[in-house]
């Protein structure tokens, strides 16, 4: 006996992710889900993007990390509602989690909020947490085969960040295979290369966010 | 690895239906993934048979249909394959797209008695 079923398998996620989604528009919050690999730099953007934009705009954090509350201590300083999410092996944050920690917020209070997901390139695209939409950072020592190698988070995502473009010399990055790779996947979809640390293009950056969130 | 988490979900819903249908065996269960999502179907069976373990689909067969990625073109209204991650229009060339297939995650049956 065959029994028709006809259902998407990550139902339970996305119905929560569509609550998400729409309390956040309620409240006109901005939710920025940022993917990325270990180590492309997610929490160095985040210092930077907090001590650019923290006078103009009201900003939360939702730190995902397998262990530790170490990126939320690197935030600490600027005096933000940051709200640890350890996932305990777990390899990319869910809906669910997402709306369990959402109530610890004063969403009437804030203009945007950038979920820091596990450092990973799979999986998170994967599970929509109501994220306003998705961004993917990529870095230059990881190598210039990132888009190509993973379809999905490129297609998917509203904006590229390209960070580390200070290490291009030290490294065999080539950044003309990189953006062709990229335009074949989602042509249209705004690149900026970044360096978080010496400070290169993040104007650039500054400015599309910006103009992301009084938008919304 | 992301595949134990989606593997946790179906067997769930494997297991409430089997219990709706009042089945004592599930045999098989059929379902269909879209190219983009880069399940790899080896863990994804691994994954499934751990989760199933001990219940009514234990020894079920695992149907695993893989959806290619299909985009319609909104400017010429063509509908297309992507092949080689190539997400321009095959006829006119644009990139304004909306997809049609390749994200699925979906389960279209279960057999059993």
């Amino acid at each position: 006996m065959e029994i028709k079923i006809m259902k998407n398998i990550l139902d339970r996620n996305q119905n929560r992710a569509n609550e998400v989604r729409e309390l956040l528009a309620q409240k006109k919050v901005l939710m920025v889900n940022i993917i990325s690999s270990p180590g492309a730099g997610k929490t160095t953007l985040l210092e930077h993007t907090c001590e650019a934009l923290g006078a103009r705009f009201r900003i939360g954090v939702i730190e995902g990390d397998i262990t530790t509350d170490r990126d939320a201590q690197r935030l600490k300083k600027y005096n933000i509602p940051i709200v640890v999410i350890n996932t305990e092996g777990g390899c990319h944050l869910d809906s669910h989690s997402i709306s369990k920690v959402l109530g610890s917020f004063d969403l009437g209070n804030l203009d945007v909020l950038f979920v820091e997901n596990v450092g990973n390139l799979i999986c998170p695209s994967q599970f929509d947490l109501g994220e306003t939409f998705k961004l993917a950072v990529v870095s230059t020592a990881e190598g210039d085969d990132k888009p190509g190698k993973y379809p999905m988070l490129f297609r998917e995502a509203r904006a590229v960040l390209l960070n580390k473009i200070d290490l291009i010399p030290y490294t065999n990055f080539s950044f003309e295979n990189f953006s062709q790779d990229l335009k074949r996947i989602n042509a249209n979809v705004p690149l900026f290369q970044i360096s978080c640390t010496k400070g290169d293009g993040m104007n650039g950056w500054y400015e599309w966010i910006g103009g992301q969130i009084e938008k919304r | 690895m992301h595949e134990l988490r989606i593997a946790e979900d179906l067997s769930a819903i494997v297991v409430e239906a089997a219990k709706r249908e009042k089945l004592s065996m599930v045999t098989k269960v059929n379902i269909s993934f879209g190219a983009l999502v880069q399940i790899v179907p080896d863990i994804f069976e691994f994954a499934f048979r751990e989760t199933v373990r001990d219940s009514v689909a234990a020894n079920a067969e695992l149907d695993l249909e893989i959806i290619p990625v299909k985009m319609r073109c909104i400017r010429c209204r063509r509908e297309f394959l992507i092949s080689e991650n190539n997400f321009a229009c095959d006829q006119c060339n644009s990139t304004e797209l909306d997809i049609i297939n390749g994200k699925e995650l979906f389960i279209k049956s279960i057999e059993g008695e």
